[in-house]
């Protein structure tokens, strides 16, 4: 008798566990497929999966140095003056670059017209000495410089020599350049540079054809990009 | 004064980092050589401060010229050679996104200047260039010329062709085009138009020099529409460097 009772209530025990396992089954229940369905299924299972777009981040060139530059021009004859600029350079390679130079800068007085008072050489409008050039530089002495124990800037003493125009005495001349510079490049981006340049003319200003020297000492801060 | 005050605004606005605002996210490489020597300045006499081993990481800064300026996983910095990052790898296993010099036959761009002699004058010339094939070019020209009797600003555009582009150390090269002169006379009395329309014809020759430098040698003749009965004929010759792209 008790085996009986205890086999009734395996049995009962089962079933519900059997129906507990099948719980979820009850969507799986079978769809009849119509003929219409089973000819457009696709036989093959289409990945839902986005191909992902690897970008490589670009590294960044910064061979180009633009900057402004303030100094001393002396303008032969007519004594020195502040000289103001901008400046801009592409590095072709580590020991080669292109720059452009562009200034202004106001004549004093010539010694004639120092002496003789009534006498004036240019007008006042003449008296701005305007340049542009176009140059090549190279890096002769890349060195570095040590700012006590815990600082180093790259450094570079460089020449440079090109052709340009000068405007002086409301007129425009040919000139050559030819100087050089010292370069500390003081962060990534940030540099200072002190130049000394000679622009040289072909003047007549004062009745004979003769070229004239007209030398600045500049410092210029430029900026990498 | 005022100059002054322009170059404290201009260093002002300098002082802000480029880099700080940059969003894009630097280039990691992975060393696939034994070593890569990293250097204190970028050049090849600069001394090497930190060597980053095979399978170390890299993170690229930034590029000047040849050399890449580089941090390493530890934070060291310096300056590696073009050559030396080329032969590292993507952490993906694609190699370096270091980008190829350009090639001298079929780069696209050209930006030079020169010195010449344009009507018995003496000639500063700048010049751009682009090229819509590898042997035709359309090329601007700005130059000015400073006479004796008169200064002379001259732009022109045109088209040149290149014969032989395979030749890479002497090419020659025709051309053709069409612009202005603006015509200020140095000495009394002032010129009769002080602006013509002009054509050119021109022949010359172009090469290579360096990975980056090429030169260009050009004779023009030029025809200049005037008022007068007969159209002034003018020549020019010019030499040049110019960087290519």
């Amino acid at each position: 008798m008790e085996s009986r009772l205890s086999s009734i209530l395996l049995a009962a025990a089962l079933l519900s566990g059997c129906s507990w396992f099948h719980r979820g089954d009850k969507s799986r229940a079978p769809v009849p497929v119509t003929a219409e369905e089973a000819q457009t299924d696709p036989s093959i299972i289409e990945p839902q999966v986005t191909r992902r777009v690897v970008k490589t981040p670009k590294i960044k060139a910064k061979d180009f140095e633009v900057g402004a530059y303030f100094g001393a021009l002396s303008i032969q004859d007519f004594g020195t003056n502040p000289v103001y600029g901008v400046r801009a350079a592409y590095h072709v390679t580590e020991d080669f670059f292109l720059e452009s130079y562009a200034a202004r800068s106001k004549a004093g007085l010539s010694s004639l017209e120092n002496v003789f008072p009534n006498i004036t050489v240019i007008s006042n409008s003449g008296r701005y000495f305007t340049y542009y050039d176009l140059n090549v530089g190279y890096n002769i002495l890349p060195g570095e410089i040590f700012l006590g124990r815990g600082h180093a800037f790259n450094s570079a003493l460089y020449a440079t020599a090109g052709i340009g125009a000068v405007k002086f005495a409301n007129q425009d001349n040919f000139a050559i350049n030819f100087g050089v510079g010292y370069r500390v490049t003081i962060t990534d981006w940030l540099a200072m540079h002190l130049d000394v340049r000679n622009h040289v003319f072909e003047s007549n200003l004062f009745g004979v054809n003769k070229n004239v020297d007209n030398v600045e000492a500049i410092l210029s801060l430029t900026t990498y990009f | 004064m005022r100059p002054l005050l322009a170059l404290v605004l201009l260093l002002q606005t300098l002082l802000v980092d480029p880099a700080l605002a940059a969003t894009q996210p630097l280039v990691q490489l992975v060393v696939t050589a034994p070593y890569v020597e990293m250097h204190s300045g970028p050049g090849r006499g600069y001394p090497v401060v930190y060597v980053v081993g095979r399978d170390e990481m890299l993170t690229v800064l930034f590029s000047r010229t040849d050399w890449y300026k580089v941090r390493a996983a530890r934070g060291e910095e310096g300056w590696a050679r073009r050559a030396d990052l080329a032969t590292t790898l993507l952490p993906s296993g694609e190699p370096a996104p270091i980008p190829p010099y350009p090639d001298f036959l079929t780069h696209r761009w050209e930006v030079g200047a020169g010195y010449g002699v344009y009507n018995h004058e003496n000639l500063v010339t700048a010049y751009a260039d682009y090229g819509i094939t590898d042997s035709i070019d359309i090329e601007a020209v700005v130059q000015q010329a400073f006479g004796t009797l008169d200064n002379r600003t001259i732009a022109t555009i045109g088209l040149r062709h290149t014969f032989v582009p395979e030749w890479k150390w002497i090419s020659p090269t025709a051309g053709i085009g069409t612009g202005y002169q603006r015509i200020s006379a140095t000495v009394p009395p002032a010129p009769l138009e002080s602006s013509n329309q002009m054509a050119y014809a021109s022949l010359g020759a172009r090469g290579f020099i360096t990975r980056r430098f090429m030169w260009r040698a050009d004779w023009r003749h030029y025809v200049v529409f005037n008022n007068q009965n007969v159209n002034e004929v003018l020549e020019e010759w010019k030499v040049g460097l110019a960087v290519f792209f």
